[in-house]
């Protein structure tokens, strides 16, 4: 099959992912030839791509690039519903918009015995992806932030969370009282102030 | 310049309307007692009381509308205009209005709304707004022109970063790219567009705080540089490399998401690129923070350099004011190489 071309010379920050996102939308074309005009499009573009499942190569001619992106075969439509375009179908599919925000302030589930806790914890992370595109936000405070430092036993739990397009919002002040700043391996530090912004905006508010 | 679609005063707004905009505008109670003119008598310029013994502290910025919300815009231009003068230590004073609209485009409804949030952002820091102008354009403008004051013998300067001192951020990254994912409609771009307007709108007066009450003499706000290049220019001022820890950087949501599916704005790739001689990037870092450290910002955060045993009580007047405190790295002496390093 031929590759479709898409030009995007001339077209100005960030115009090209535009025309890329649309064009992913309606079709998602086996083989595309990007032509960029510039380094940033170039940078911008093949990492779109890659994002959406895409092998990108980039050739360089004086004053453009050409950029061929191959969509990767079955192993890598597996990941193709992680894609944010592909996010939005499903979404668009479901009617089932709500968002949900899950509020961990402790390492260990729930109170009684902290070894049975972790591992109900552990349970529970690997659970949560039942909630499906729901799950809004993730929000880690006081001693929940341990959960997303380096060695946490549920680090990889809540990287599957994330790569699933769960939010995962990690309290910096908490981090930083635990002196765990440095040490952080999975999402996104945040404030008191986004945390509440958060539940203000979550349609269903979890805390544990 | 015969490019110009007008010339010199011909370009102005036309009166009536900037009359009515001008008057629908609430009352300023700081008027009264800091303004020796009348904002309502259309004088030539208006003649400003000043506190003695204070030296002026003086500023000015505008730019183009990155969010949809005319009043949300005219507030962040005005709090991004202010954070200049907080950024060295001082209290707004006074501020005046610079507008560029389009005369045949938009209804004039969005003017007023921009002129609004910016005059409601003004009221919040202590500012008197004393005037303003305006010219017809083909695309929006807003910002101001501000005049601070400041004890002329204590003011945060760009020149005094000192090996040992420690670097805090009081707001998190990643304006610019979410401002780009709210350009291309990325899905989630309202509360995209929600997270950039509640950061970059909201005054940087408890740093300013922060930096009267302890004393501190350096300090600087994140703009359009990053925090990659406004770091450098504070090292260079001050002859010390500066390194920062790619993990301590506080990053606003989704802003990871948008910078690795390519919505890294045209600026931001400029930023990382002009200064790459001078940045050192440790192997293993995430090259997406590396990145977001070079976003440009709107109405960023300011960073602050404090001596190690000041940052505690730098962290409770910034949780007074429900600003933000993060520790991203510290100041060095001079290595003789690339004065940036990001670990």
């Amino acid at each position: 099959m031929d590759a479709i071309t898409v030009d995007c010379r001339t077209m100005p920050c960030p115009q090209p992912i535009i025309r890329l996102k649309r064009l992913l939308e309606e079709s998602s074309p086996e083989r595309i030839l990007v032509i960029v005009d510039n380094e940033p499009a170039l940078e911008n573009v093949s990492r779109f791509l890659a994002s959406q499942g895409y092998a990108a190569t980039s050739t360089a001619e004086p004053g453009l690039w050409r950029i061929a992106a191959l969509r990767e075969g079955d192993a890598a439509s597996c990941k193709a519903p992680d894609s944010a375009v592909a996010r939005k179908k499903a979404g668009n599919a479901s009617e089932n918009n709500d968002k949900v925000l899950v509020l961990l302030a402790s390492p260990v589930f729930g109170s009684g015995d902290d070894a049975l806790g972790g591992k109900l914890m552990k349970n529970f992370l690997a659970t949560l992806p039942e909630f499906g595109k729901t799950l809004w936000r993730l929000v880690l405070l006081n001693g929940g932030v341990t959960l997303a430092a380096e060695n946490s036993p549920v680090i990889d739990e809540l990287r599957n969370l994330e790569q699933s397009g769960t939010d995962i919002l990690v309290c910096g002040a908490c981090l930083d009282f635990f002196e765990l700043l440095a040490r952080k391996a999975v999402g996104q530090t945040t404030n008191m102030l986004d945390v509440v912004t958060s539940m203000q905006v979550a349609d269903k508010v979890i805390i544990l | 310049m015969d490019k110009s679609h007008a010339s010199g005063c011909a370009a102005k707004i036309p009166a009536g309307i900037l009359a009515g905009l001008l008057n629908s505008l609430p009352a300023d109670p700081l008027a009264r007692k800091r303004l020796l003119t009348s904002a309502r008598s259309n004088e030539d310029a208006a003649i400003v009381r000043m506190p003695s013994g204070k030296a002026l502290v003086q500023t000015i910025d505008f730019f183009t509308p990155l969010v949809n919300d005319p009043y949300a815009f005219g507030q962040i231009a005005a709090a991004n205009a202010i954070s200049d003068v907080y950024a060295m230590g001082g209290e707004p004073w006074c501020v005046m209005n610079i507008v560029c609209f389009p005369v045949n485009g938009y209804p004039f409804e969005i003017l007023e709304e921009i002129l609004a949030g910016g005059a409601a952002k003004a009221a919040e820091a202590g500012a008197v707004l004393a005037g303003g102008h305006s010219i017809g354009d083909t695309e929006i403008k807003y910002g101001l022109a501000v005049t601070g004051i400041v004890n002329p013998e204590s003011f945060a300067a760009n020149t005094n970063l000192r090996p040992g001192q420690v670097l805090m951020l009081t707001k998190s990254l990643g304006t610019g790219i979410l401002a780009t994912a709210v350009k291309v409609a990325w899905e989630g771009a309202e509360a995209m567009e929600q997270d950039v307007i509640r950061t970059a709108s909201k005054l940087n007066a408890g740093p300013a705080r922060v930096i009267r009450e302890l004393g501190l003499t350096a300090a600087t706000d994140i703009t359009g540089f990053g925090l990659g290049g406004h770091l450098l220019e504070m090292a260079e001022a001050s002859r010390v490399d500066i390194r920062i820890e790619a993990k301590a950087l506080p990053v606003l949501p989704r802003v990871h998401e948008m910078a690795s599916v390519g919505l890294l704005p045209a600026g931001s790739h400029a930023n990382k690129r002009f200064r790459k001689p001078e940045t050192l990037v440790a192997p293993g870092v995430d090259p997406l923070l590396v990145d977001i450290a070079f976003d440009a910002q709107t109405s960023g955060g300011i960073v602050l350099a404090l001596m190690p045993n000041q940052v505690a009580a730098a962290r409770n007047l910034l949780s007074d004011s429900a600003d933000e405190a993060h520790v991203i790295g510290s100041v060095l002496p001079p290595s003789g190489g690339p004065r940036l390093h990001i670990v």
